[in-house]
């Protein structure tokens, strides 16, 4: 019973655990590069307003100094050109007309003096007046007709007059769009690597468990001796599997002791059962009349029956407990429910029973061939001993996805209302029944110790059903012959 | 037929003691394995009957231990325990036999002649089967009483096969199980008796001296006297 899946990589954990891990990783990254996106930015700007300020002092200083002639905007013009080729941020590619900055004076009435710049300079003196410019200080200007905003600083001259310098963000834009571009492609990058050394990680750690996982799926029922693959790491894993191999310890020594104990208990019930049967046959033998032996003959009737109660009572206990030991061989349940039904078959015709038999030929299991006699045995017991005259067996055996399928149905009564529920525990018996109530416990106990389920029902139609399915042998699993029917051997 | 009983109980031992010398074997017995391997190596011993739970060593160390001294004499295995041991198994396979407690005598007896039979030269087949005026033709699987041909099915042959070969012996209905239809299994109900009592209707027919009889709480004898 391996629990590998065709597809393992599929299923396993590494990708939930390494989903969130990286999950976590790229949203932690990304709120770095937000803060450090806004403070490039807010430095950036820091540092163009810085210029700002410089400059339009230098050309307010400039404008007042120079004598107010025909050359006097000449020279202010040609400063505050001069002046643009400095902008900070500058593309090193872009074109040497410079369309990022503009110069712009207004008299103290508010008409545009002087403009340097590209255009007609009008749609910025109208943005200019619009908004309110504080002087010495930059602030964003939106201009009409131009997509990206302007930092814009001034200073008022002496004679009234208001200088106005004007710096494009396009630069700076251009600046934070290369950050933020490269961030994202490392980023992606960086997230991806983060999975992939997460998802491998994990899975390298789930092997551990999966391998772990197997080695405890192999560990049968009876057979406690194997245990699960430890490493060297003292880590949870490590901590897994020594845990598992100590339970697995635990285990072992409790199923071992449950054995001594019903080892002993059988050793010293059947030591003194052996010694009196033995004494009662030797006396049966001393040649005593009919009636002295009668007493005796039904004494060694008791002390078999008491033996047949003892061994299934240490049987169902050792199989509740799953510490049932098999010795595993070959058995082929169609061979052998036709040896059982031959074996039957007188004792239910003198009760005038018909028992059939239908199966589709060999059916093979690996089994505890005594045990898996004794449960048919007790089966077909059940129903010699609580089946009225006149009724049918019908057996039906089939293999049916992987398992030994075996229905018996009769026409009988059927199991009692109130005893169906319980119908496989130990000492539940029928109203009628003399037994001891062991029969389909140990049914029960048998079928479960090989892995297999035992159902049992009354039929729509009247009467019970047991049902039994059985693991088949690994070699029996691929193909079947068609149906046979069998009537009532003779 | 010299016989050593290795068991440690001492009602088991006496029981066993009578009863099989009363079978006509030579009893020598010891009731530990130090005792037993003394007794072992002094004399010659035809067969051996050793209980598993001896108080100083376990019953299959002591038979190993045999073997290495070089005993070949088969050994009837008893054992009080639950499960078949898997060297059990492989004495088994090596031709010893085992017995599981409680069992009845006539069981016993059985095995040991089984056991002798096999460790003795083979004798040449018999073809046919006597017991006073009843005959089996083992090759052409025939019965007949009298001269009268019985209309047996196959298994009822096979039946009767068996009580003739035990012909004068007991032989108990969980012998009758494993022989015939090899089976170690204890029904609570009657099937085997019904076998015996159809195969009685056929063989004692009325005016016929009865040849099957019934011992109550023992099993079935098939009268050769």
């Amino acid at each position: 019973m391996s629990s590998k899946t065709a597809k393992p990589i599929l299923h396993s954990a590494a990708w939930r655990i390494s989903l969130w891990a990286t999950l976590a990783f790229a949203c932690g990254t990304m709120l770095v590069f937000v803060f450090l996106h806004r403070f490039v930015a807010s430095d950036i700007q820091r540092r163009s307003d810085a210029w700002l300020s410089g400059e339009v002092e230098v050309l307010g200083d400039v404008a007042e100094r120079t004598p107010k002639d025909a050359l006097h905007d000449r020279v202010v013009a040609e400063v505050a050109e001069l002046a643009g080729r400095e902008v900070p941020n500058r593309d090193p590619m872009a074109s040497t007309s410079n369309d990022s900055v503009f110069f712009l004076q207004t008299g103290s009435d508010g008409s545009l003096l002087l403009w340097v710049g590209a255009g007609s300079g009008l749609p910025n003196l109208k943005a200019i007046q619009t908004s309110r410019i504080v002087p010495d200080r930059p602030t964003d200007l939106n201009v009409q007709g131009t997509a990206i905003p302007f930092r814009v600083a001034s200073t008022r001259t002496d004679d009234g007059s208001y200088i106005y310098l004007g710096l494009s963000e396009r630069d700076e834009l251009r600046v934070l769009r290369n950050l933020r571009a490269r961030f994202i492609l490392l980023w992606l990058v960086l997230v991806l690597l983060g999975f992939g050394i997460v998802f491998y990680t994990t899975r390298r750690m789930l092997s551990h468990v999966r391998e772990i996982t197997d080695a405890a799926s192999r560990i049968g029922h009876s057979d406690l001796s194997a245990r699960v693959p430890t490493t060297a790491r003292r880590d949870e894993v490590g901590n897994l599997a020594m845990t598992l191999n100590h339970m697995l310890d635990r285990i072992e020594i409790s199923m071992h002791q449950l054995h001594t104990i019903t080892d002993s208990l059988a050793h010293d019930l059947r030591s003194p059962l052996t010694a009196i049967r033995g004494k009662l046959e030797i006396s049966l033998s001393s040649g005593l009349q009919g009636d002295q032996s009668e007493p005796i003959v039904s004494v060694i009737e008791e002390l078999d029956r008491l033996t047949d109660f003892l061994n299934k009572s240490l049987d169902v206990a050792e199989a509740k407990a799953d510490a049932l030991r098999l010795a595993r061989s070959e058995v082929d349940l169609d061979e052998l429910l036709e040896i059982m039904v031959d074996l039957y078959e007188p004792s239910m015709s003198e009760m005038n029973i018909q028992i059939n038999l239908e199966s589709n030929g060999p059916l093979k299991i690996e089994a505890d061939a005594a045990l898996i006699h004794r449960m048919i045995a007790n089966l077909f017991d059940n129903e010699l001993k609580h089946l009225p005259a006149g009724c049918t067996v019908n057996l039906l055996l089939k293999a049916d996805q992987g398992c030994a399928s075996l229905i018996l149905e009769d026409d009988g009564p059927g199991f009692d209302r109130e005893v169906l529920l319980h119908l496989f525990e130990s000492r539940v018996k029928g109203k009628g029944s003399n037994g001891h109530g062991l029969g389909l416990a140990f049914v029960d106990a048998v079928i479960r110790a090989h892995g297999g389920a035992v159902t049992a029902c009354n039929r729509q139609s009247g009467g019970a059903r047991i049902s039994v399915t059985l693991p088949l042998a690994f070699r029996q699993r691929a193909g079947s012959s068609a149906p046979v029917t069998r009537g009532p051997l003779k | 037929m010299r016989l050593l009983l290795v068991e440690d109980e001492i009602d088991i031992q006496s029981f066993l003691r009578s009863s099989l010398e009363e079978a006509g074997y030579q009893v020598e017995a010891a009731a530990d394995g130090k005792t037993a391997e003394q007794l072992a190596v002094e004399g010659e011993f035809d067969i051996l009957i050793v209980d598993l739970g001896l108080p100083d060593q376990d019953g299959i160390s002591l038979i190993l231990r045999l073997r290495q001294l070089g005993l070949h004499a088969p050994v009837l295995i008893l054992s009080a325990r639950r499960s078949v041991d898997d060297r059990v198994r492989g004495l088994e396979q090596g031709g010893d036999d085992y017995l599981t407690k409680p069992f009845a005598l006539a069981e016993l007896l059985a095995r040991l002649r089984n056991l002798i039979k096999r460790n003795s030269p083979p004798a040449s087949e018999a073809t046919r089967l006597r017991v006073l005026d009843l005959e089996l033709d083992l090759l052409r699987r025939e019965a007949s009483r009298s001269g009268q041909l019985l209309q047996l099915t196959p298994q009822e042959f096979v039946l009767l096969e068996y009580l003739c070969r035990n012909a004068g012996r007991v032989v108990t209905r969980s012998m009758i199980l494993d022989r015939v239809w090899g089976m170690r299994i204890q029904p609570d109900t009657n099937v085997v008796d019904v076998h015996i009592y159809r195969l009685r209707s056929k063989v004692d027919c009325q005016g016929q001296k009865p040849l099957i009889r019934t011992l109550r709480g023992v099993g079935y004898v098939l009268k050769d006297r």
